[in-house]
C-alpha cells in the first residue's frame, strides 16, 4: 500500500520557491498573487510498518526546525492548488535519493518494484477577493502559471485543484507514475526486398536512414557470403537491433555526414565549380595535424572524446565542447542538466580518463521579451530559465566550477535555440606507468557498463538531433540528468585509473551501448555482448531498446579479467553498479545474443566501408550581389543618451545573474573569475583556474559567438569568432604560443531542396566559407583544434497567429573557445581601470567596419562592412600584449569586442569605479573621421590597455611600429566618462555610475 | 621529530570539496586523508586515527530532501557512536557548508545543554531564492571560543550555497549568543554586522548568522569556504590590490591567506596539546 508524506515549512517561514513562483507569474503573466506555499510530497510506494514510517517521517525527511510533515494532507490554506508529478519514467533523482536514505536507515532492501516518487503541489492564495471563488474568470491563469511556468508536459503531469472542490481527507490522492510494461521482449527480423520497403521500414520505426545508404545496407544483407555466417549463428534477414545499430552509427550526429560530405561551390564572382572533398578533412583534420607537427604540447587530437594538450610537464589538459539543442528546446531544464553532465562525462572518457576541472556555456535564445506571433514550444523566456538552471543543477552538483558564459538573444532562435556546453579535464601524463592519453581495447577484455541503469529513455535521441524539429519529433529522447549518480562514477573511476586498472573508457551518449561498445570493438576487432546482462530499470524492454537506450551517467569500460575482482570492490565502495556485459574478441564482428540467442551478427569493418559520400551544391553571392549596402545614417547628436542605450541592449547588458547561481570557484582553484572589478561585477574577458593546486601555471579559456556577422558573410564570422577568443585569451596572459581552439558548428540544414529549403545551396556555401575562414585563422594564428563539434538542423517549425506553420532557421552560428597556458598565475591581469592617472592606450587600427554591428541593430540595419581580420597584422602586436604582460607593463587589458571601442572603453571605467576621458582625434583609424564610427565599429584586432604613467615609454617600446595610441586618461571616483570628439570638442560626458545603471537596468534586478 | 596532526576529509555520496580542503590542510601542517565516508563505515580507517574531522562541501546525496540531510542521517545510523566518543575526547570537527547543513542535522551543533544528538537550528533556502557565489566580509567574534578563529577579526570567503539560512528560534539564537557561539556574522566591507541585507548577508541568515560552533569550541559549522582562499589568486580583488601595492613599492603578500589561517588554528590548537 502506498503512503504520501507531505512536507512544508513551517508557517512563519518565509517560502523563498512560493515567492519566486509568486514574483514570476506576476513579473511574467501580470497575475497577482498574495501568498504561495510549497508542499514535497514523497509517496513512498513500498510495504512500510507504521514504526517504519514514523522514522522515515521523523528522523529522515521532517527537520523539527524548518518543517511540518504528515501522512494526510497539510492542512495549508490556498484558493487554488496546482499538483506537479513526473510521468512514468522520467528520471527522477530526489526520489532515488529518498530510497537510499530509507533502506540505509531502516537497515532493509525495498523489494522489486517498490520506490519513491517525489511530486509538489503548490498554494496558491490570491490577492482578488474572487480568486478562490470565480472559478470561470481564474481557472485558466492559474493553468496557465501550471503549464507555462511550473510542468512541462513532457516530463510532468499536472493538475489545479480550487480550494472549493478540495478534500482535506483525500487531497491529491495518491499518484503512482510507476512504468508498466506488458511487453514480453522481442527480437524482429526486418525483410526489405527493395530500396522502397527499407525506406518504409525506416520511416515506420524512426530510423531516420539515409536514402543514398539503403542500398549498401541491403546490398551487405544480400551478399552471400555475409548470409552463409549468418547462417551460422542462426540469423537470415537484418533484425531490428541491427537496424537500430546502423541507423545510430549512420546519423548524422555520430558520423558527421554532412562535415564528412563533398560540396560543389559555385563562386559568384566566377564561373569555376570547386570541389571540396570531405569539409572536416579539408579544413579541420589537415591543418590541426599540421600544426601538431609543429606544436609539442599538442598530446592527443581527432580521435579520442575531448582532445588534450600539455598543461605542464606531468598533467595534460583535456577539452571538448558539445551542444545539446533540440532536447533542451523541448525541455530546457532537462535538456540544459543533461547537456552538461553529459559533455562531463566527455573528458572522464578520454585517454584513461581525465578528471574534471571546468565546465562553459553559450546560450543562443530568442528575445526574452519575445511578444511576436510565432509559438514555440516553450516561450523564450521559459526556456532561458529552464536552461540556466539546468546547467546550474548540472556544474554545481557536479562540484565543477562554471567559469564562463555567453549568453546571447536573437528572434533567428526562436525556432531552435542553442546550448553549448564545454568541459575542461586534467589527467597525470602517466597512469599507472603508462601513458595516460592512450588507451585500447584487447581481445579477451571484458566489456563494462557503470553507472546508471538502463530505461526507456533517450530512444533515438541521435537520430531526432539529426532532424529538423517538428511536432512529430518523438519526447521519449528527453531525459533528466543525475549529476549525483554520474559524480559518484567520477570519483570511483579515478580511483579505478590510478590504480591502473583500466584499459579502455568511453562515454554512453548519444546511442547508447550501440556507440560506445561498437566503437571501443575496433580497437580489438570485435566483441560478443550478452545483453541480457544489462542492468535495466524495469522488465519490458526490447533488445534493440536496450542497445540504443541513451539513459545517462553510463560510462562503458574495458579491464582485464584479472582485475574484475578489485574493480568490483572499488565500484561498491563508491556505490556505483558496474556491471559485466561482455567480452572484447578479434573476430571482426559484433556479436550480441540475448539468452543465448543471437540477434546482431554485423562485421564491424561495415560502417566504415561502402556507404556513399553525402553531397551538397554550395552556391555563394556575394553581400553585394544579395542586395546588402550600408545604410545612410548622419552621426547622431546625442551621444549621452545613445550610450547608456547601447550598453541596456539585451546583447551587451549585464547577465550578472546568471554567472551568481553557477558555483565558479569550487574546487579552489579560482585566479580570474567571471566577474571582476572593484565592485565584482564586469565580465572579464577569460577566465583562469589554477588546476595543479600546488603549481603557479595557469589554464585560461575563454569563447566566442558573432552569429550576426553570417548575415553578411560566414567567412568573416568564422575569422572575427577566433579573433575575438584568441584575444580574450591574451588580454588575461596566457601564452601567445600554447593556444588550442574548440570549434562548435550550428547550422540550419544545407541540403537544398525547392520546397523546403530554396535557400539550402547558400548556406551550404555559408558552411563552405566559415570552414575556409576556420581553417585560415587557425593555420595564420597556429591554433590547432583539441575538439569540436557540428551540429547540423538548426531550423524550427513554428504556428503562427493563423495556424500556418513557419521555418524558422537560426543563424549561421559558430562558437569557438580557446585554452591557453598560463606561465606565471601571479601575472595574470583584469580588465578593469585599476588606478587614477593611468594612460589609457588602443592597440590596434579602428576600421570603418560596422556591418553586422550591434550600433547597425540599434537601428534595425545590417550593412554590408564586416569586420575583417589581417593576421599577419594583428599577430605582431598580439605577440607584443603577450611580452607587456609578462613585463609587468600594464594594469588592465581588455579586448574591444561587440559594440565597439564606445562599449568597451565604458566597461573598462565602470570596471574600475573610476572615470575616464577619452580624445576620439588620436585614436589610430584607417581613413575613419565620424566619430559615431569610431566608436561602434567592431573591427577586429584591438586592445583597451591602461598604463602607470611611468611604465608608458617602455610600454610604447614594445608597440613601436604598431598601431599603439595613447588616447586618453583614467580620472577620479567621482569623475565621469568624457569622449571628445574628432573636432576636439566633448561628444559625451556621463557619469560612470549612470553608465553602471543603464547598463544593469534590464536585467539587473533578477537573482 | 615534530608532531603530527591527522586529519580526515570525507569523500564520495555527492561531496566535492575535498581536494581542496585537503590542500589547505597541508597548507596548514596537517596530515591530511581524503577517504571514502564508505571506508570508515566498513572500517578501512578508524576515527580514533585522527585528530580533526572535516565534513566539506559539495551536494551530498544531491541534497535532494534538504541540504545535509540525508548525510546527517546516515552518518548517524552508522557511525553515530563513534562521532559521539570522537568529540567526547576533545577532537576538533569543521563543517564547511555542505558539511555545515550536516552538522546541524546530526545535532553536533549546536550543541546546548551538552546535547549533541538533538536538531535546535537549522539552514535553510536562501531568501533570494536561488543558489548564490558571492564573496561576503565576515567579522568573527573575539569571545567566541572556537579555535578555528583565534586572533581572527575579519574574514572575506566566497560562498556558494542555496541553503544557507540559519534559523533557530529566538530564545536559541538568545543562548548562542550570550555563549558566543555565533562565530562569524555576515558584514559590510567596513565590518559592521549586514543586519540582515542582501548581498551583505546573501541568504537572510536570522542574526547574520555564517558561522557555530559548539560550547567547547571544537566544533564549527560554517557556510563561507575557507578552502577557497586558498592562494592569494583566489581574492576577487588581487589584481586591483597588487597593481596598488606595486606603485607604492610593495609587494602582495603570498603567504598564507586567511583562509589557510583559519585551517593552521585548528591544526596549531592541536599541535599545542590541548
Amino acid at each position: 500500500m502506498p503512503h504520501r508524506l507531505e512536507i512544508a515549512l513551517k508557517p512563519d517561514l518565509s517560502d523563498a520557491e512560493g515567492e519566486g513562483l509568486r514574483q514570476k507569474a506576476r513579473n511574467y503573466f501580470g497575475i497577482e498573487l498574495s501568498g504561495v506555499r510549497t508542499v514535497h510530497i514523497l509517496t513512498i510506494d513500498a510495504d512500510l510498518t507504521a514504526e517504519q514510517l514514523s522514522i522515515v517521517q521523523n528522523d529522515i525527511f521532517t527537520n523539527p526546525v524548518t518543517q511540518i510533515s504528515s501522512f494526510d494532507p497539510l492542512p495549508i490554506a490556498f484558493d487554488w492548488c496546482i499538483r506537479i508529478g513526473y510521468r512514468p519514467g522520467v528520471k527522477d533523482n530526489a526520489g532515488d535519493t529518498a530510497v537510499e536514505a530509507i533502506e540505509d536507515t531502516l537497515g532493509i532492501r525495498l523489494k522489486d518494484r517498490e520506490t519513491v516518487y517525489t511530486s509538489k503541489r503548490y498554494c496558491l492564495q490570491g490577492s482578488h477577493p474572487e480568486f478562490g471563488r470565480d472559478r470561470a474568470a481564474f481557472e485558466k491563469k492559474v493553468e496557465k502559471i501550471a503549464n507555462e511556468l511550473l510542468a512541462n508536459d513532457i516530463i510532468q503531469q499536472w493538475q489545479v485543484y480550487p480550494s472549493s472542490e478540495w478534500d482535506p481527507e483525500v487531497g491529491v490522492g495518491f499518484i503512482i507514475p510507476k512504468v508498466i510494461l506488458d511487453h514480453q521482449p522481442s527480437v524482429l527480423t526486418v525483410s526489405a526486398d527493395s530500396d522502397a520497403a527499407l525506406q518504409k521500414v525506416s520511416d515506420e520505426r524512426n530510423l531516420a536512414l539515409n536514402p543514398n545508404d539503403i542500398p549498401a545496407i541491403r546490398a551487405y544483407f544480400a551478399n552471400n557470403e555475409v548470409r552463409r555466417q549468418r547462417a551460422s549463428v542462426g540469423l537470415s534477414d537484418p533484425t531490428d537491433v541491427e537496424l537500430e545499430y546502423i541507423s545510430q552509427a549512420r546519423s548524422d550526429h555520430c558520423n558527421h555526414n554532412t562535415f564528412q560530405g563533398r560540396f560543389f561551390y559555385h563562386d559568384s564572382a566566377n564561373a569555376q565549380v570547386q570541389i571540396i572533398d570531405d569539409l572536416f578533412k579539408t579544413c579541420i583534420r589537415i591543418p590541426t595535424l599540421k600544426l601538431k607537427e609543429q606544436k609539442s604540447w599538442v598530446v592527443s587530437v581527432l580521435w579520442d572524446n575531448a582532445g588534450a594538450g600539455r598543461f605542464d610537464d606531468n598533467h595534460y589538459y583535456v577539452i571538448t565542447g558539445e551542444t545539446h539543442n533540440s532536447p533542451s528546446n523541448m525541455e530546457a531544464y532537462g535538456g540544459a542538466i543533461t547537456g552538461i553532465v553529459g559533455v562531463y562525462r566527455d573528458p572522464l572518457g578520454t585517454g584513461k580518463g581525465a578528471k574534471l576541472v571546468m565546465g562553459g556555456y553559450g546560450y543562443c535564445v530568442g528575445p526574452r521579451d519575445y511578444r511576436g506571433p510565432l509559438k514555440p514550444h516553450l516561450h523564450p523566456r521559459r526556456l532561458l530559465d529552464g536552461v540556466i538552471e539546468g546547467v546550474r543543477d548540472g556544474g554545481n552538483k557536479s562540484g565543477i566550477p562554471t567559469t564562463f558564459g555567453q549568453v546571447l538573444f536573437d528572434d533567428a532562435y526562436i525556432g531552435k535555440s542553442l546550448v553549448f556546453v564545454t568541459a575542461v579535464g586534467i589527467m597525470p601524463a602517466k597512469v599507472a606507468d603508462s601513458p595516460a592519453e592512450k588507451k585500447r581495447t584487447s581481445p579477451g577484455d571484458l566489456v563494462i557498463m557503470c553507472g546508471g541503469r538502463v530505461g526507456k529513455d533517450g530512444i533515438h535521441g541521435v537520430t531526432a538531433s539529426s532532424e529538423s524539429f517538428s511536432a512529430d519529433t518523438p519526447a521519449g529522447h528527453v531525459q533528466i540528468g543525475d549529476p549525483y549518480t554520474q559524480k559518484k562514477m567520477h570519483d570511483f573511476l579515478l580511483e579505478a585509473r590510478d590504480e591502473g586498472l583500466i584499459q579502455f573508457i568511453t562515454d554512453n551518449g548519444g546511442g547508447g551501448l550501440s556507440s560506445s561498445v561498437g566503437e571501443s570493438a575496433l580497437f580489438s576487432d570485435g566483441c560478443s555482448i550478452q545483453l541480457e546482462k544489462v542492468p535495466l530499470k524495469y522488465q519490458g524492454m526490447d533488445q534493440w531498446e536496450i542497445w540504443v537506450s541513451e539513459s545517462q551517467e553510463r560510462m562503458t569500460v574495458a579491464i582485464k579479467p584479472e582485475h574484475w575482482e578489485r574493480f568490483h570492490k572499488l565500484s561498491e565502495k563508491h556505490a556505483v553498479e558496474s556491471t559485466v556485459i561482455g567480452q572484447y574478441t578479434d573476430t571482426g564482428k559484433l556479436h550480441i545474443t540475448y539468452k543465448g540467442k543471437t540477434c546482431t551478427y554485423i562485421d564491424l569493418d561495415f560502417l566504415s566501408a561502402g556507404f556513399p559520400q553525402w553531397e551538397f551544391e554550395a552556391q555563394w553571392r556575394t553581400p553585394a550581389d544579395r542586395g546588402l549596402h550600408e545604410p545612410v545614417i548622419i552621426p547622431p547628436e546625442n551621444y549621452n543618451k545613445l550610450l547608456p542605450d547601447m550598453l541596456a541592449r539585451p546583447n551587451i547588458c549585464s547577465k550578472e545573474w546568471i554567472v551568481r547561481q553557477y558555483d565558479h570557484e569550487v574546487q579552489g582553484t579560482s585566479v580570474i573569475k567571471p566577474l571582476v572589478g572593484a565592485q565584482c561585477d564586469m565580465n572579464n574577458d577569460a577566465v583562469v583556474i589554477r588546476p595543479v593546486l600546488d603549481s603557479d601555471i595557469g589554464l585560461a579559456y575563454a569563447q566566442a559567438l558573432l552569429p550576426w556577422y553570417s548575415a553578411i558573410d560566414a567567412w568573416h564570422m568564422a575569422s572575427c569568432t577566433i579573433d575575438e577568443a584568441v584575444r580574450r585569451l591574451l588580454a588575461v596572459g596566457a601564452d601567445w604560443d600554447q593556444i588550442g581552439g574548440v570549434d562548435n558548428f550550428c547550422w540550419p540544414a544545407i541540403q537544398y531542396d525547392p520546397v523546403a529549403n530554396p535557400d539550402g545551396k547558400f548556406k551550404a556555401a555559408q558552411l563552405v566559407r566559415a570552414c575556409l575562414g576556420l581553417k585560415e585563422t587557425c593555420l595564420a594564428y597556429k591554433i590547432p583544434l583539441l575538439s569540436g563539434k557540428d551540429s547540423m538542423y538548426v531550423d524550427g517549425h513554428l504556428a503562427g497567429r493563423y495556424d500556418e506553420i513557419h521555418k524558422v532557421s537560426a543563424m549561421e552560428t559558430l562558437q569557438f573557445s580557446c585554452t591557453g597556458v598560463v606561465q606565471n598565475i601571479a601575472q595574470c591581469v583584469t580588465m578593469d581601470s585599476k588606478i587614477i592617472g593611468d594612460r589609457v592606450y588602443v592597440l590596434g587600427m579602428t576600421r570603418n567596419e560596422l556591418g553586422g554591428s550591434e550600433y547597425y541593430a540599434h537601428f534595425g540595419y545590417v550593412g554590408m562592412n564586416v569586420p575583417k581580420v589581417y593576421p599577419d597584422k594583428f599577430r605582431r602586436v598580439y605577440k607584443a600584449v603577450h611580452q607587456a604582460i609578462r613585463q609587468e607593463l600594464v594594469a588592465s587589458v581588455h579586448g574591444v569586442y561587440r559594440g565597439g571601442l564606445g562599449i568597451h572603453l565604458a566597461m573598462v571605467a565602470m570596471g574600475g569605479g573610476l572615470g575616464m576621458k577619452i580624445d576620439m582625434n588620436k585614436v589610430a583609424a584607417d581613413q575613419v573621421h565620424r566619430d559615431d564610427i569610431i566608436l561602434f565599429s567592431e573591427t577586429p584586432g584591438r586592445f583597451i590597455i591602461t598604463v602607470a604613467p611611468e611604465k608608458s615609454e617602455a610600454f610604447e617600446t614594445l608597440f613601436m611600429d604598431m598601431p599603439c595610441a595613447c588616447i586618453g586618461v583614467i580620472t577620479g571616483k567621482a569623475d565621469h566618462f568624457i569622449i571628445n570628439g574628432a573636432d576636439g570638442y566633448p561628444i559625451a560626458d556621463i557619469p560612470v555610475s549612470e553608465l553602471r545603471y543603464a547598463w544593469k537596468r534590464p536585467l539587473g534586478t533578477l537573482v | 621529530m615534530s608532531k603530527r596532526v591527522n586529519a580526515l576529509v570525507l569523500t564520495g555520496f555527492g561531496l566535492n570539496c575535498d581536494n581542496e580542503t585537503a590542500y589547505a590542510l597541508q597548507l596548514a601542517g596537517a596530515e591530511v586523508q581524503r577517504m571514502h565516508t564508505n571506508a570508515l563505515i566498513n572500517g578501512e580507517v578508524h576515527l580514533k586515527d585522527f585528530k580533526l574531522l572535516v565534513l566539506g562541501g559539495g551536494f551530498s546525496w544531491g541534497d535532494d530532501h534538504g541540504g545535509g540531510v540525508i548525510q546527517a542521517v546516515r552518518l548517524k545510523t552508522n557511525l553515530g557512536s563513534r562521532i559521539l566518543d570522537f568529540i567526547a575526547n576533545g577532537n576538533l570537527v569543521l563543517g564547511i557548508c555542505n558539511g555545515f547543513q550536516t552538522l546541524v542535522n546530526l545535532g553536533l551543533l549546536p550543541g546546548l545543554n551538552d546535547d549533541y544528538q538533538t536538531r535546535s537550528v537549522a539552514l535553510t533556502f536562501n531568501d533570494c531564492g536561488n543558489f548564490r557565489n558571492d564573496w561576503v566580509s565576515l567579522t568573527v567574534n573575539q569571545q567566541s571560543p572556537c579555535v578555528f578563529t583565534h586572533n581572527m577579526q575579519q574574514l572575506e570567503l566566497p560562498i556558494r550555497h542555496g541553503e544557507g539560512k540559519f534559523v533557530a528560534d529566538e530564545h536559541v539564537i538568545k543562548r548562542l549568543i550570550d555563549n558566543h557561539q555565533v562565530v562569524i556574522r555576515y558584514a559590510r566591507e567596513n565590518g559592521e554586522p549586514a543586519n540582515g541585507h542582501f548581498p551583505s548577508n546573501p541568504n537572510g541568515s536570522l542574526y547574520d548568522i555564517a558561522g557555530l560552533c559548539d560550547p567547547t569550541g571544537h566544533i564549527f559549522g560554517l557556510m563561507p569556504h575557507p578552502e577557497a582562499f586558498n592562494h592569494f589568486t583566489n581574492h576577487p580583488d588581487w589584481t586591483r590590490l597588487k597593481e596598488k601595492l606595486n606603485r607604492q613599492g610593495r609587494r602582495m603578500n603570498t603567504g598564507d591567506t586567511l583562509g589557510v589561517r583559519l585551517f593552521k588554528n585548528g591544526v596549531d590548537y592541536i599541535l599545542k596539546g590541548h
